[in-house]
């Protein structure tokens, strides 16, 4: 008796099953199903473009509709990952375009977009609705023109602080009449004034809009014009919030926001002026999220903000926040699940003319029972501070704490940070991201290797003392998926010792460590299904074994050595002749 | 605080851990770079994205004066309907102001004094509402009474 599920039977159960985790599980089950849930998956993520060929995702997934995909390593967004490294984007368009016509999404993150890949995807994807370009580089407002002419039923186009050759505005006016489809438009990267004509009527020909992100260029004045023809708004981005405005201009503004009987986000808010903060107060009940990592808000303009925004959930915020604004928050905003808090003196790292010390993020662990995010920069921290923000909230899932002088002590009692960030792993079971920073030992490290069993990423800099402490981690950390380092003096011994656990990671980020050519080699040789790449600028005539490499990414891949790799990167398969024979093993 | 600045790699001990690698003994001897705090340099520490950065150099200088000295002034090329604004506090100098200007409108301008057919222009609108050459008084001077910018088409014979 033939017990198998006929696919069609199978087929309905899985569209249903919309994680791709669970996905993933269903093709491991038997050959059956792998066929059937590769046919029926169509939102695809790949989140390193070089662990798989775009042809052999195109092969499997012939139904996509939706593909994800990232491309650079984290730490490119801090300029720490020279320019022509990597992250193409047009390989995988144009495979695209050629095996699966049909895709609808797209969305990219940290990679190299061109004026061609735009075009490209104006030209071949029928009904193309989703664009959206995080932190990537390398097109201009021309492709954007290409795809607002081109894409009949665009639905999203957003570009997250994206690095775009700005030739001006008019690619705004590409938009034809009868594009009438747009829920979100994001181009708040962007520095050219577009035309307002233009924008009020794309806006008002868009009643499905909800999301809309103007750039600085967008004058207060426009911006009414523009609410008043969007109140339906669930997202809002503004432009500059700094213009002089008659008495008239401000109470109709004010009358704008008012309608806005739906705004949830809000953003933007460029060099707001004290005087218009009270133009804000009629959304803020309805606030969940409140971006004001670009505004100029200062005490106590922003306690008469955040008083009134009682159903937050997320909030950026600059430093000029100050500890007593941060306990209005943990008084106010009760629901408070992620806090981001940037420093407003990052030029200069001896800056402290702002009153922000650790007590604000105490103050914020204890009055708010969700808070599961934090970033926060700060110029010195405690180790009872982070004691007690372990014991206030276990229920931390992302811990990033940005010390911002390196080797910074606890300053009260002069001592490294180890214990405060051994209380963090050790009470917050489920953290899953950390950066650590501050002055730290080994010891530190070992705790996170004991504790942090659930850690999937981590991020390091200028830390710890020997190759232990990479040892600790390596070996610790079961579920470590993503390891960054910077700065950090160790690593042939630990890497080559635990060379079997990275291919169980997704990724690992070295540079300016003490990783010499030589273990390099060593690892590319040991390792043949991971990628080991030399990243330097300024290599030697002739690199010995024992010199210290600049940077190196390790990742796992299917795909072999990549193809288009520029000069500064070697992997052995530039040079397969170079043996590892001189080096002594036992 | 003193701060070590070469290390050796230190062997691991296999007994220690349950590594199924041979321990490797690589006998290197490698100085670990400087530490100070100088190698953190201001691109790439500490770890905020860029646009951000260059948010907060604009910012700091708006920040350091009064609220009431709005630093955005309209710039227009002749010939050119459309207007740009700018952040004129986000610049040190005429200098970064022409190259920037020269950038945004493609085309090369310059101050006032060194006037020939090939150049744009630049000219200011000051308070008192005249028009007047860019680059004849100091800069901090300048800032406090420009109100408005112009790119003037190259003179002709």
């Amino acid at each position: 008796m033939d017990l198998r599920l006929p696919s069609k039977v199978l087929e309905h159960i899985l569209s249903f099953v919309d994680s791709n985790e669970d996905r993933n599980s269903v093709s491991l089950v038997c050959k059956s199903w792998f066929e059937t849930e590769r046919r029926t998956r169509k939102r695809v993520i790949v989140r390193n473009c070089y662990a798989v060929t775009p042809e052999a995702v195109a092969r499997r997934f012939p139904e996509m509709r939706s593909l994800t995909l990232k491309g650079k390593p984290h730490f490119a967004d801090y300029n720490l990952v020279p320019d022509g490294w990597g992250g193409y984007a047009w390989p995988w368009i144009e495979a695209m375009a050629e095996k699966c016509p049909s895709l609808e999404e797209l969305r990219l993150k940290r990679m190299v977009v061109t004026d061609e890949c735009l075009e490209k995807i104006a030209a071949s994807f029928k009904d193309f609705k989703v664009l959206v370009l995080t932190s990537c580089e390398g097109f201009s407002t021309d492709g954007l023109a290409a795809i607002a002419v081109a894409c009949s039923n665009l639905r999203e186009l957003e570009l997250r602080e994206c690095i775009v050759e700005d030739l001006g505005g008019d690619w705004l006016s590409y938009f034809p009449e009868t594009l009438t489809s747009l829920v979100s438009l994001d181009f708040s990267c962007l520095d050219s004034e577009v035309k307002l004509s233009d924008l009020e009527r794309l806006v008002s020909r868009s009643p499905n809009l909800k999301s809309l992100k103007l750039n600085r260029a967008v004058s207060l004045d426009a911006l009414g014009s523009l609410l008043r023809l969007a109140p339906q708004l669930v997202e809002l981005g503004t432009g500059s919030f700094s213009d002089k405005l008659d008495q008239e201009a401000v109470s109709k503004l004010s009358q704008a926001f008012s309608e806005m009987k739906e705004l949830k986000s809000l953003s933007g808010l460029w060099d707001v002026l004290p005087e218009y903060i009270p133009l804000l107060y009629s959304v803020c009940p309805g606030l969940t999220s409140l971006n004001l990592s670009y505004a100029t808000v200062q005490m106590p303009d922003l306690l008469e903000l955040l008083t009134r925004c009682s159903n937050l959930q997320k909030l950026w915020v600059m430093d000029l926040i100050e500890d007593k604004g941060l306990e209005v928050v943990a008084s106010s905003c009760k629901e408070l699940r992620e806090l981001r808090v940037f420093p407003s003196g990052a030029e200069g790292l001896n800056d402290t003319n702002v009153a922000m010390t650790e007590q604000g993020l105490v103050s914020v662990s204890e009055g708010c029972p969700n808070l599961e995010s934090v970033l926060y920069f700060c110029v010195q921290f405690t180790n009872a501070a982070m004691v007690t923000i372990a014991r206030n909230r276990p229920n931390l899932k992302c811990f990033r704490l940005c010390v911002m002088e390196p080797f910074a002590p606890d300053h009260k009692t002069q001592k490294p940070l180890d214990e405060g960030f051994k209380a963090i792993v050790e009470r917050c079971k489920d953290l899953q991201r950390l950066s650590v920073s501050g002055l730290l030992t080994d010891k530190a490290f070992e705790y996170i290797g004991t504790h942090g069993k659930k850690l999937r990423m981590l991020s390091i800099a200028f830390a710890g003392d020997s190759d232990l402490m990479l040892h600790h981690l390596l070996s610790g950390c079961e579920s470590l998926n993503k390891l960054e380092i910077r700065d950090c003096p160790f690593g042939d011994t630990a890497l080559v010792a635990n060379a079997a656990k990275l291919e169980t990671m997704r990724s690992l980020w070295m540079s300016s460590c003490c990783v010499s050519f030589g273990a390099c080699k060593l690892l590319s040789q040991k390792m043949p299904k991971l990628n080991v790449e030399v990243i330097d600028e300024h290599p030697l005539e002739t690199r010995p074994d024992s010199s210290p490499v600049e940077r190196i990414y390790i990742y796992r891949t299917l795909a072999g050595p990549r193809l288009d790799m520029p000069e500064f990167v070697w992997t052995i398969q530039k040079n397969p002749e170079i043996g590892v024979s001189h080096l002594a093993i036992k | 605080m003193e701060i070590c600045n070469s290390y050796s790699s230190s062997s691991v001990d296999s007994t220690k851990h349950s590594a199924s690698e041979s321990s490797v003994n690589l006998s290197l001897s490698l100085t670990f770079p400087s530490t100070s705090p100088q190698r953190a340099t201001k691109q790439d520490w500490p770890p905020i994205k860029p646009r951000l950065i260059d948010t907060l150099k604009g910012r700091r200088r708006l920040l350091q004066r009064d609220y009431d000295t709005c630093l955005f002034v309209k710039v227009y090329m002749e010939g050119v309907p459309i207007g740009r604004k700018l952040d004129l506090s986000t610049f040190s100098g005429y200098e970064s102001l022409l190259e920037n200007l020269s950038h945004m409108f493609n085309t090369s301008i310059i101050c006032g004094n060194h006037r020939d057919r090939k150049h744009h222009v630049l000219t200011y609108q000051d308070t008192d509402g005249d028009w007047m050459m860019v680059g004849d008084i100091p800069w901090e001077m300048f800032l406090e009474t420009v109100r408005r910018l112009k790119i003037t088409k190259p003179e002709r014979c």
